[in-house]
């Protein structure tokens, strides 16, 4: 736990709080295809939901890497997502 | 393994379920409107989920507290976004529209 990302807790190779964060890394895929197609408010529904997503997959990592400090990161998502979300409704409602 | 061990798993379990289930949704749905109703078990129920399983792992520590934080916010924050997003919607298809001054509001139909 001295350099880099440290080790999982535990140290083992894998622990409950990785596989949550793997599995859930899966919902981004149909995130991604509704991001693709359709008009641009379903592809905003389809990046607001990726958002989300990400905020609880950082969740997931910073228990499974055991530093408190990552969970800032999760915060931080959350509260940029919903700031990127509101701007890109506003910005679809009146000039897009 | 212990109890607290299997019930931090089941919630786990539940959290990521309810996601995936979710994402799931948001792709099969078919407009706009349909696919904002599948943002809400993502950002109410699985946070919650998953935000109780590192308090029960931690206790209130930093960790915790800051889990909880952040269910809060994703609490807070998503039924502003998804109202903003469907007018927005609304906007686009039908236009602007607003009460004016002494004006009868009727009917919604389109």
């Amino acid at each position: 736990m001295t350099e880099g990302f440290g080790e999982p807790r535990g140290g083992a190779p894998m622990n409950e709080w990785l596989v949550a964060a793997l599995a859930l890394l899966v919902g981004l895929v149909p995130c991604g295809m509704v991001c693709l197609r359709g008009d641009p408010v379903n592809r905003l529904v389809g990046l607001e939901m990726a958002g989300t997503v990400d905020t609880l997959v950082l969740l997931l990592l910073a228990q499974a890497y055991d530093r408190a400090i990552y969970f800032d990161l999760a915060l931080a998502l959350a509260l940029l997502s919903f700031a990127g979300g509101m701007v890109f409704a506003r910005f679809l409602e009146r000039w897009i | 393994m212990s109890p607290r061990g299997i019930l931090v798993g089941a919630l786990l379990v539940v959290g990521v379920g309810v996601t995936l289930a979710s994402c799931v949704g948001v792709l099969v749905m078919r407009d706009a409107y349909d696919r904002l109703h599948y943002s809400a078990p993502a950002t109410t129920i699985a946070p919650l989920a998953i935000a109780a399983a590192i308090v029960l792992e931690e206790s209130f520590s930093a960790a915790g507290i800051k889990a909880l934080l952040v269910a809060l916010v994703l609490l807070v924050t998503n039924p502003v976004l998804t109202h903003a997003t469907a007018r927005a919607a609304r906007v686009r298809a039908l236009g602007e529209w607003a009460v004016q001054e002494g004006e009868q509001v009727k009917g919604d139909s389109p």
